[in-house]
């Protein structure tokens, strides 16, 4: 179903987060449910919501066909289901992505830092460079919205 | 939205419950799932959601716009802070061990203090962008 309607479009994407999410949690990654619960459908619709009060919610001027993106989206969705034949199985015990790293963070994490919790001892602990970037660039990021919104004498 | 009833008392009701959520998810993050970036998030949609119901002038009244600014910046300095804290117990940059006597309580330090920065962050950076899509009329003088 195609929408020209923004408001519609918008609940829908927030739609789609929440089925990730709950698709993320049957899949046993918790963490990422919550992002994508909390970012996905909680503050993006937020910020999307706020910036409909900028346009309108209908599309104007949309007299073109819609038919190349049409072709564009069946082109990647038929990438995308290429590439599903390359997923492991689920529920497989043997993983490609179980390295030695993945081993030793599951078999040591109890016990070199006491957190149970092997996704916090990852981000945390074991790659906290990776997540001084991450950091670093949230920071960016609201720096830049700052200027790019910015008002005349105030923010 | 202040004078609809229904929102009004049903945000009161769970606003506390967000909030409290979101401390959960940053202190026990060790120890069940999330951290300080999901915390960061829960914290930000609740009070954000304080915000659409009671009125951006309320909400800045409580937290203003200089205060998140500030406030995103004490939480990436307190990463970068406890990086060099690791250098100057003399260890490694975001070595844990040196913090404490016990290697263990010593990584479980560093990660409650990692963790506090990256909520700080992020939960003010998100705030922040609310705040920048909604400037009021009056302010856009």
């Amino acid at each position: 179903m195609v929408t020209r309607n923004l408001f519609s479009a918008i609940m829908s994407t927030t739609i789609f987060s929440l089925i990730c999410a709950l698709i993320f949690l049957i899949l046993d990654g918790v963490d990422v449910s919550l992002t994508e619960a909390a970012v996905g459908a909680g503050i993006s619709t937020i910020l999307f919501l706020s910036t409909l009060k900028y346009t309108d919610v209908k599309i104007k001027n949309c007299n073109k066909t819609i038919s190349p993106l049409i072709v564009l989206f069946l082109l990647l969705l038929l990438s995308l289901s290429y590439m599903v034949s390359d997923l492991p199985e689920y529920g497989k015990i043997k993983v490609s992505s179980e390295s030695y790293v993945t081993k030793y963070y599951i078999a040591n994490s109890k016990t070199e830092m006491g957190i149970t919790n092997v996704v916090t001892s990852v981000l945390a602990g074991y790659r906290s460079f990776d997540t001084l970037g991450e950091v670093v660039v949230i920071f960016i990021a609201g720096i830049s919205v700052l200027g790019i919104l910015r008002k005349k004498s105030n923010l | 939205m202040k004078h609809r009833l229904i929102p009004r008392i049903v945000t009161k009701l769970i606003i506390p419950l967000i909030l409290l959520f979101g401390l959960y998810i940053q202190f026990h993050g060790d120890f069940t799932a999330g951290g300080g970036f999901q915390a960061g998030v829960i914290f930000a949609a609740g009070f954000i959601l304080y915000n659409i119901i009671f009125g951006i002038k309320v909400g800045q009244s409580i937290l203003s716009i200089n205060m998140t600014k500030n406030l995103m910046a004490v939480g990436l300095l307190l990463y970068i802070f406890v990086g060099f804290l690791g250098i100057l117990l003399g260890g490694n940059f975001l070595d844990y061990n040196p913090l404490s006597s016990n290697p263990v309580q010593g990584q479980l330090t560093g990660v409650f203090l990692i963790e506090l920065g990256v909520g700080l962050t992020v939960s003010n950076v998100m705030i922040l962008i609310f705040y920048s899509f909604n400037q009021t009329d009056k302010e856009q003088a």
